[in-house]
């Protein structure tokens, strides 16, 4: 079963390489085109030397979009502000509710529980613009559309039915026993709860919570329809890159940079919690 | 030259970025034809990997493995002529019993009469006759166990193999079919190896006892040359139920031969001339040693040892005294009820021919007298 | 110092009734062990003590204060699990000192921690979390856990289920003393009959969620109540055979596989006359190669040798199998060998086959 030979394992590492470049070329080449300006893009054959430039960088962040057609004003800087505020806020809501209800749905046998549980799940595979017309017409006689409260409202129902199910099964995995034994020694339910259940569920919890904050940073149509420029997140304000002069490639690209980094340092670091075990032995295994 | 000889048999699982695993070390075993044998050992010792190299499971990672004088150890387990009761039984679902049982005749293309007789026959000696027509799902655990057995041993096959056999059977017919099975094999010579933890299943089922830890081979004997002669100290702890009572002994050089002095006022006296050249030397060597006893070999009532009593123990068959002796427990065994309570101080009694003597390396130097 | 009642507790789960009619009484300082086959109602009835099921009727009394419907750690109970349910996140101190109810200050619960390892031998892993323990230490801290409350009620579901053999014989001599440390009133738990023996004053026999018998281990041994009883004790279990027995000159008599066997005087067994089962425990049977009175002929199945006995398995002219267990010392006879059978007539149980009770016994279900 050893394929130690040399042959081979030159062969093993041509054929991970090829995986490897086949999988991330796109990423490797937005991260390329975020330090070229336009001209350079666009050159055919396109070349992979260039002479970077931060320019890209430069204009998101000062704001100032200079195109051919003159200076433009644009909020990137704003609209990741947007997205941080707005999908944080959700996934801390749909925690505070998410959490207790999986514990609920896991741990009680109750009347039409699976059904309940189920019209959660369903909000999933609904498709969003069925219910936006009629969202909106709701938001703007009750005062919501364009406040950050009202798109948190909206967001939390992507993160809730995520971290529901998610975080449910983790509660299944646990023995119930565990919180028996720590309710026999004179702890209450609550007790029982906060110091058993959640930490044991602990990895589970940060597993949904980034997944539905990467599903939330990434919504479009929700904000696009409920939200006015200040309050717009990154995925809407790409927009603006689209310009009368042509489309901005190098700034997309610096853009897409710089709005996948705050999630991509999240699951950096939530990895070690994502692959800690989640019984850590207690029960016999 | 045995049926089945395993010579130089080495496991060794090796995994990325792990120290490998050496699970068996230099296995040599004969089987002769007609001889049934356990592997026993606790988890982890090498004797399910034994099993399924032999079965052809497992590759050999070195050493040869040769059933009825046919290398095998490289043909793929279709070809080997074994028949392997599995210990998670991996009975066919869509299958019922019988077709579960028959279905391991088709490869002999036998008559179906003969199939139907067959099946029928050891759906009797397992006793799931009655549940021929259900399908595995609606039966209980030990009779999924019975059917797999039944499956294993309906095949005509040069050699059986059996992963924990019986350890899920219902207590009640535990016993009356581990004699019915050992009668079977018996009358028709067949020869069989089977894997268990439980020594009580492997001194009623087997002619030989192969004691496997850490992938070592520790003795292969009969159960009674196990107790009697136990090779070294893990073999003598681990066989015997309860387990022999091990005691610290300090050594003195006497006239008659040696003083092992276990407390002030427990001191075996052995005679030198009862001692091999070996032992004498070993006994001469060595300040303290550890000496063994059988449970069943130590008398309570009687004697001019006095311990306090720990427990007091009536199974309905027989009596657990656990006395304190030198700061450890010392159990005796009898068949008669003892009137001790917990504290009371009692006379037991220990003679030094029952005396098993270790040396610091674990291995035996002298036994006590056969029983 | 409270003794726990149960009275008439009942359970179903749909149509499977898991306590039927239960009453017992443990006294404090007590050790009952409730014991039968699997899928008795064994956990069920523990779990409805320590109040995770509620009984759909009947009363728990824990020092004479009903406790049904109080929450579970409002009852006063300690429970051991089989599975031991060790907080993963913890380390085995903290697991242990979990089980103080009390709010003690620090340094008192260390020390009390301490002392409970102390005596459970597993001062040395206190600072291990539950994964880097053995299970012979999981259970140890298991029982630490329980035990440290003083509860006044303790509950044990199987503690030593899940360890090795050697560790089990172990705990099987050192448990009572330790369990007896307190006054708690002890329920345990157990598939293992010698177990129960070994550790119980009383034993309860719980047999699809009905007890069928409660008494002292040796009573139960002895004079089982009925015939299921007398099977789940004893190993290998109890020879049984369908029998009519029948009084003549001045004895019960019946027809073993076509032999007249003396089963007892007359006035053991008065108004016996109906079909009965007979029970001869294996180690009761005696062989010999010479017939005589009594003898029943039968040839030698196999022989296997277990704790120290020669077990063998007989056969009968008629087909029936017997086992008989005899000491080591004496194994003169082998395989295929035929053999004369004989038991004393004090060692013949007699059960009503109808009932399954022991002929002799007033016919009632035991109530403690």
């Amino acid at each position: 079963m050893d394929h130690s030979g040399l042959l081979g394992r030159i062969f093993r590492g041509v054929a991970l390489t090829l995986v490897l470049v086949f999988f991330m070329f796109p990423i490797v080449w937005i991260l390329m085109m975020s330090f070229q300006t336009n001209e350079q893009i666009l050159r055919i054959p396109p070349r992979l030397l260039f002479e970077p430039t931060l320019a890209n960088y430069e204009a998101l962040i000062s704001g100032q979009l200079r195109t051919a057609a003159g200076n433009l004003e644009i909020s990137f800087m704003r609209n990741l502000f947007n997205s941080f505020v707005l999908s944080s806020a959700a996934v801390v809501l749909a925690l505070l509710l998410g959490v207790p209800a999986a514990y609920a749905f896991a741990r009680f046998k109750f009347r039409l529980g699976e059904t309940i549980a189920f019209t959660l799940l369903s909000f999933r595979f609904a498709p969003p613009l069925l219910v936006l017309l009629p969202l909106s017409l709701y938001y703007q006689q009750l005062g919501l559309n364009d406040t950050y409260f009202g798109i948190v409202w909206v967001y939390q129902l992507i993160a809730l039915p995520l971290i529901l199910w998610i975080v449910r099964g983790y509660f299944e995995d646990i023995s119930p026993d565990i919180e028996h034994a720590y309710r026999l020694a004179g702890h209450s339910w609550r007790e029982a709860f906060t110091r058993i259940a959640v930490p044991l569920a602990g990895p589970g919890i940060a597993a949904a919570a980034l997944l539905s904050f990467i599903f939330c940073w990434n919504n479009f149509v929700f904000a696009l329809i409920l939200a006015s420029a200040d309050k717009q997140p990154v995925t809407v304000g790409a927009l603006a890159f689209v310009t009368a002069s042509g489309i901005q490639y190098g700034q997309i690209a610096a853009a897409i940079v710089l709005s996948v980094l705050p999630t991509l340092l999240l699951a950096l670091y939530a990895q070690r919690y994502l692959v800690e075990g989640l019984s850590l032995g207690a029960v016999k295994g | 030259m045995g049926m089945l000889e395993l010579r130089n048999v080495d496991k060794v699982y090796g995994s990325r970025g792990k120290p490998p695993v050496h699970a068996v070390r230099a296995l040599d075993m004969d089987v002769p034809s007609g001889e049934i044998v356990a592997l026993l050992g606790s988890s982890g010792c090498g004797k399910t990997s034994t099993l399924r190299m032999i079965a052809g499971f497992e590759e050999v990672t070195s050493g040869s493995i040769a059933l009825g004088r046919r290398q095998i150890h490289r043909l793929p387990p279709a070809q080997r002529k074994v028949a392997m009761a599995f210990e998670g039984y991996s009975l066919y679902p869509p299958l019922t019993v019988r077709e579960n049982i028959a279905f391991a005749l088709k490869a002999q293309q036998l008559p179906r009469s003969e199939v139907t007789r067959r099946v029928d026959a050891i759906a009797r000696l397992v006793e799931i006759d009655d549940i021929l027509d259900s399908y595995p799902r609606a039966i209980s655990g030990g009779q999924q166990q019975r059917v797999s057995l039944a499956r294993a041993l309906v095949r005509d096959a040069d050699l059986y193999l059996l992963d924990e056999p019986m350890g899920q059977l219902e207590p009640q017919l535990r016993a009356v079919l581990r004699g019915r099975i050992k009668g079977l094999l018996a009358e028709r010579g067949m020869t069989a190896i089977f894997v268990t933890h439980d020594q009580a299943e492997a001194s009623a089922l087997a002619d030989r006892i192969a004691v496997m830890e850490d992938g070592i081979l520790q003795q292969f004997a009969s159960e009674k040359d196990l107790k009697n002669h136990p090779a070294n100290l893990f073999v003598a702890s681990f066989i015997g139920e309860p387990p022999m009572n091990l005691l610290q002994a300090e050594v003195a050089r006497n006239d008659g031969g040696f003083g092992l002095s276990v407390g002030p006022d427990l001191v075996f006296q052995i005679r030198g001339d009862t001692l091999d050249k070996a032992a004498q030397k070993e006994l001469e060597g060595s300040a303290r040693l550890t000496v063994g006893i059988r449970p069943q070999k130590v008398a309570v009532g009687s004697g001019d040892v006095r311990l306090r009593v720990v427990s007091n123990q009536w199974l309905g068959d027989q009596s657990h005294i656990a006395g304190e002796c030198a700061g450890k427990l010392l159990i005796a065994v009898t068949p008669q009820r003892i009137a001790a309570r917990p504290d009371d101080v009692v006379p037991f009694a220990m003679e030094s021919r029952h005396l098993h003597i270790f040396a610091g390396d674990g291995t035996c130097i002298h036994h006590a007298e056969a029983a | 110092m409270a003794r726990l009642e149960l009275n008439s507790l009942t359970k179903a789960f749909g149509a499977v009734r898991c306590a039927d009619d239960l009453s017992l009484t443990v006294e404090p300082g007590e050790i009952v062990a409730v014991f039968g086959p699997s899928g008795s109602g064994k956990t069920v009835l523990l779990r409805m003590i320590a109040g995770m099921f509620e009984p759909d009727d009947g009363d728990i009394l824990i020092g004479g204060q009903s406790v049904v419907g109080a929450s579970p750690e409002r009852r006063g109970v300690g429970m051991a699990f089989q599975n031991f349910a060790l907080f993963p996140h913890m380390t085995a101190q903290d697991n242990i000192a979990s089980g103080l109810r009390a709010k003690e200050t620090r340094s008192d619960a260390a020390a009390r921690v301490k002392s409970i390892a102390r005596l459970l031998k597993i001062e040395h892993v206190l600072g291990h979390a539950p994964r880097e323990l053995s299970n012979g230490q999981k259970q140890r801290t298991a029982l630490a856990r329980a035990l440290i409350g003083n509860p006044e009620v303790l509950l044990l579901d199987d503690p030593l289920r899940n360890v090795d053999a050697k560790l089990r014989y172990e705990m099987r001599l050192e448990l009572p003393s330790l369990l007896r440390r307190g006054t708690a009133a002890v329920l345990y738990v157990t598939q293992d009959y010698r177990e129960a023996m070994a550790i119980a004053d009383r034993i309860a026999v719980l047999i699809n969620g009905r007890l069928e018998q409660v008494a002292r281990p040796d009573e139960i041994y002895g004079r089982p109540a009925s015939v299921a009883v007398a099977r789940l004790f004893g190993d290998p279990s109890i020879n049984l055979a369908e029998v009519a027995p029948c009084v003549e000159q001045g004895g019960v008599f019946a027809d073993i596989s076509g032999s007249r066997v003396r089963l007892g005087p007359v006035d053991r067994h008065a108004e016996d006359d109906g079909a009965c089962w007979l029970g001869v425990r294996p180690d009761d049977l005696l062989i010999s190669a010479a017939a005589g009175e009594g003898g029943i002929p039968a040839r030698i199945v196999a022989v296997t040798p277990m704790h120290e006995k020669a077990v063998m398995l007989l056969r009968f002219a008629d087909g029936m199998e017997w086992l008989a267990a005899l000491p080591s010392e004496a194994g003169i006879a082998r395989a295929d060998e035929d053999v004369f059978v004989r038991f004393a007539p004090e060692a013949a149980l007699l059960f009503d086959r109808a009932t399954g009770l022991r002929v002799g016994l007033p016919h009632r279900r035991y109530a403690a």
